[in-house]
């Protein structure tokens, strides 16, 4: 069978049933006693297990039928769940979860599963008597009949039938032919007994004493249909050699009746409400809408010149109609942040638990769309943060408690949208940041002057977001290996998005990563310097004026801009390309905003505005950290975007 | 016309592949379910000449779905779909009203011989 076409389906939908495996075993360690979780559980793994075996996948089938084992003894309530099991449990999961992964990228032979095999070997033995748990499990529950019928006694018919080598199942195959003979008459005796069926001496040979009207031909037609059947061989009483063999030729009596249809007679009828697309191929059409914007550029700016009102309503209406087309593939690539966030309640668990602090999770607004390639993104930063919150800003329980707080520390996620921005905030109600440490490590790493302590909160929580920064008293496994929340702000600003910390302390800290909707499109602000023209996301653009050279005045060696009673920065874009300033006049001014902050962006000229489309380039890698990527505007020429968030 | 059938097991992905040996083999898949609930609702509903039934379903499992469905029409032929290690699940299936059954993993050639058993 040509597994490859399913492997991707297969991965999927074992993401699907991991997620609900760890979502139960977190539910399980909250209330033990309960047996939906264990249900769920059961019913996921045992989904993997058949999927993997299809697969051929013997690593990830054999560490899910271990795992199915030791949840089935839970469910009859064989095993307590106790925190031992749980941890053998979680770990199981986890290395389930690696196994599906190595084994779907075709490296199955990587897998290392002897250490979860055996521990869940050992959660399935008793630990009273030490037998193992399989045995008890492959015994069926209901066995009405049978018992005492294999009691010997003088029958019209004796029935030997022999299975072919390597029946699925042979036991249960076996039974379906004692259930076909009880069919045709009554049952005198049967060996070897019925409860030995599923036992490995069971050799596929099996006798059975029936009285029954039925010819020879009916008995060795009915045992054939139940499949698997080599021979049949009928011996009558008082026909003392052997009897006859009735039986059709191998293969035959299962095959009457068979009204298997032609492959043309084919009808497609299932019906689909969705459908699973690679994301490449979204990926594609976005790469073309957004070619296809740029061409829109183009377009209109040549209807322009041109000036012929046929062609310029043309050209409108395809402007329209490519706008509709741009915003359904928008659309089709937004999925709900949940698909990202359900994995973070068991890595908050994990986290809380390594480090002996005790954490009430809750996520709110997991219905909140983002853009798939954003959300793939993102969810690293995310975990950080999290890995962060509960490290250095949730107390130990006796510290809680000391400070006045319940033991168990509050972490909160929550998505939301707001206006053309997804904001993503983690807040916790621990023990906030200490501003004098913070200030005090920023000196000692020469990020600021020691001399300087009028810096005010805001300008503090920034200097956690430089690269490197890490109060971290020690090196855990959880965070602080220095990539601390400078690698957030990085990884965010890279995605066109911003980070905001604010902290009280003694009541907890909370962060906000404010995120475009999508990666891809944006409208943008165009500024010129000299020959060159630059993009400005209009998301972060406040407004613009146009100011006299005089109205820039120098305060404190800064260069500042009074605007309406308001004091902002100001940033010469020639500076920020290396340009020499240019002499005399004013210029334009572009108010931007980031996290309630503002800056003015002196430019020499802005020629308009335009949708862009993002071309990623390696910015920060190669030092330009001033620009977030590059677009091709509707003239065709080159322009590089601004990242805004950098100029703070 | 070709056969009807009813799909019930609680991952897609075996459904697609159960679905795919069928459609090749000609069947024409009418309805997919589940749970075993919703399989004996599709049943009642569109009364297929063949239902391929999971046994471990949330809501309600495929054992109980056969007891249902065979309730509700003794004649419904119902072949079980087993993963290795159920024998006693199979066997109880079985005195359910189940015809047949096959073992995953699935082999397209085994699928439609239990499927020609089940209908024969």
């Amino acid at each position: 069978m040509d597994t490859a076409r399913y492997a991707e389906l297969f991965l999927t939908e074992s993401q699907d049933n991991l997620s609900a495996i760890n979502h139960a075993l977190l539910e399980l360690e909250r209330t033990p006693a309960a047996r939906e979780p264990v249900g769920a559980l059961f019913r996921a793994v045992h989904t993997v297990k058949g999927m993997s075996a299809t697969m051929g996948y013997t690593v990830v089938a054999d560490l899910s039928h271990e795992l199915e084992t030791v949840l089935d003894l839970v469910r009859r309530g064989e095993r307590q769940v106790s925190a031992t099991l749980m941890d053998t449990l979680f770990s199981a999961a986890d290395a389930l979860e690696r196994a599906i992964e190595l084994s779907v990228a075709g490296r199955e032979d990587e897998v290392d599963a002897a250490e979860t095999i055996a521990a869940l070997r050992a959660a399935a033995v008793s630990p009273r008597d030490g037998s193992t748990a399989p045995a008890a499990l492959a015994k069926p529950k209901t066995r009405k009949r049978g018992s005492g019928a294999s009691v010997a006694a003088p029958a019209a018919i004796t029935i030997q039938v022999t299975q072919v080598p390597d029946t699925p199942m042979p036991g249960v195959r076996a039974y379906l032919v004692l259930e076909r003979v009880k069919k045709l008459g009554t049952v005198v005796h049967v060996a070897p007994s019925p409860e030995t069926f599923e036992a490995d001496t069971f050799d596929g040979c099996l006798t059975i004493g029936v009285d029954t009207g039925a010819s020879d031909e009916e008995i060795g037609h009915a045992i054939r249909a139940a499949g698997y059947v080599a021979d049949v061989a009928v011996t009558r009483a008082g026909a003392p050699e052997g009897g006859k063999r009735p039986a059709p030729p191998n293969g035959d009596g299962a095959r009457l009746g068979g009204n298997v249809g032609r492959a043309s007679e084919l009808v497609p009828s299932r019906q689909h409400r969705h459908i699973r697309i690679d994301l490449h191929r979204l990926d594609t059409l976005m790469n073309l809408i957004g070619e296809l914007v740029i061409t829109r550029g183009r377009l209109q700016q040549l209807a322009m010149t041109i000036n012929e009102p046929a062609l310029t309503e043309a050209v409108t209406q395809t402007s329209r109609l490519v706008a509709d087309l741009q915003d359904g593939i928008m659309t089709s690539r937004m999925v709900p942040v949940w698909q990202v966030f359900d994995r973070f309640p068991r890595v908050v668990r994990d986290a809380a638990r390594a480090l002996g602090k005790q954490v009430d999770f809750v996520v709110d607004g997991q219905e909140i769309e983002l853009d798939r390639s954003l959300l793939d993104e993102i969810g690293d930063p995310i975990v950080h943060l999290l890995r962060n919150a509960i490290d250095h800003g949730l107390e130990t329980p006796d510290e809680r408690v000391r400070a006045g707080k319940s033991p168990t520390g509050r972490l909160t996620l929550v998505a939301a949208r707001d206006r053309s921005a997804v904001v993503i905030r983690v807040t916790d109600d621990g023990k906030g940041i200490d501003r004098d440490r913070v200030l005090a490590r920023a000196q000692e790493m020469g990020l600021v002057e020691s001399t300087r302590t009028d810096l005010t909160d805001d300008e503090v929580m920034r200097l956690i977001g430089r690269p490197g920064f890490s109060t971290a008293a020690q090196v855990t496994d959880i965070s602080g290996r220095g990539v601390g929340i400078d690698a957030v702000h990085t990884r965010v600003r890279a995605l066109g998005g911003t980070v905001d910390m604010k902290s009280v302390k003694g009541e907890g800290t909370s962060v906000t990563v404010r995120l475009p909707v999508t990666l891809a499109i944006v409208r943008s602000l165009l500024a010129r310097i000299g020959d060159e023209t630059y993009a400005i996301p209009m998301t972060h653009v406040n407004e613009t004026v146009q100011v006299e050279r005089d109205t820039i005045r120098r305060v404190k060696g800064r260069e500042v801009l009074v605007l309406r009673d308001d004091v902002l920065p100001v940033v010469h874009l020639r500076d920020v390309v290396r340009l020499s300033r240019r002499d005399g006049g004013g210029g334009q001014v572009v108010v931007l905003e980031v996290a309630d902050r503002r800056a003015g962006l002196v430019v020499d000229e802005l020629t308009g505005q335009q949708e862009i489309v993002i071309k990623p380039f390696d910015a920060v890698k190669d030092g330009l950290s001033v620009f977030s990527g590059a677009t091709i505007l509707g003239d065709g020429v080159p322009a590089l975007i601004l990242d805004v968030s950098s100029l703070f | 016309m070709s056969q009807t059938v009813l799909i019930c097991d609680d991952a897609i992905f075996m459904r697609t592949m159960v679905g795919d040996i069928l459609q090749q083999a000609g069947f024409e898949i009418v309805g997919e379910a589940e749970t075993g609930v919703q399989a004996v609702e599709k049943y009642r509903q569109l009364r297929p000449d063949l239902v391929t039934m999971d046994i471990v379903m949330p809501d309600m499992g495929g054992i109980d779905a056969v007891r249902e469905i065979t309730k509700f029409d003794p004649q419904a032929k119902v072949l079980m779909c087993s993963a290795m290690g159920q024998q006693a699940l199979v066997v109880e299936a079985i005195q359910a009203g189940a015809k047949d059954f096959v073992v995953k993993p699935f082999q397209p050639s085994r699928v439609l011989e239990a499927v020609q058993r089940v209908l024969g």
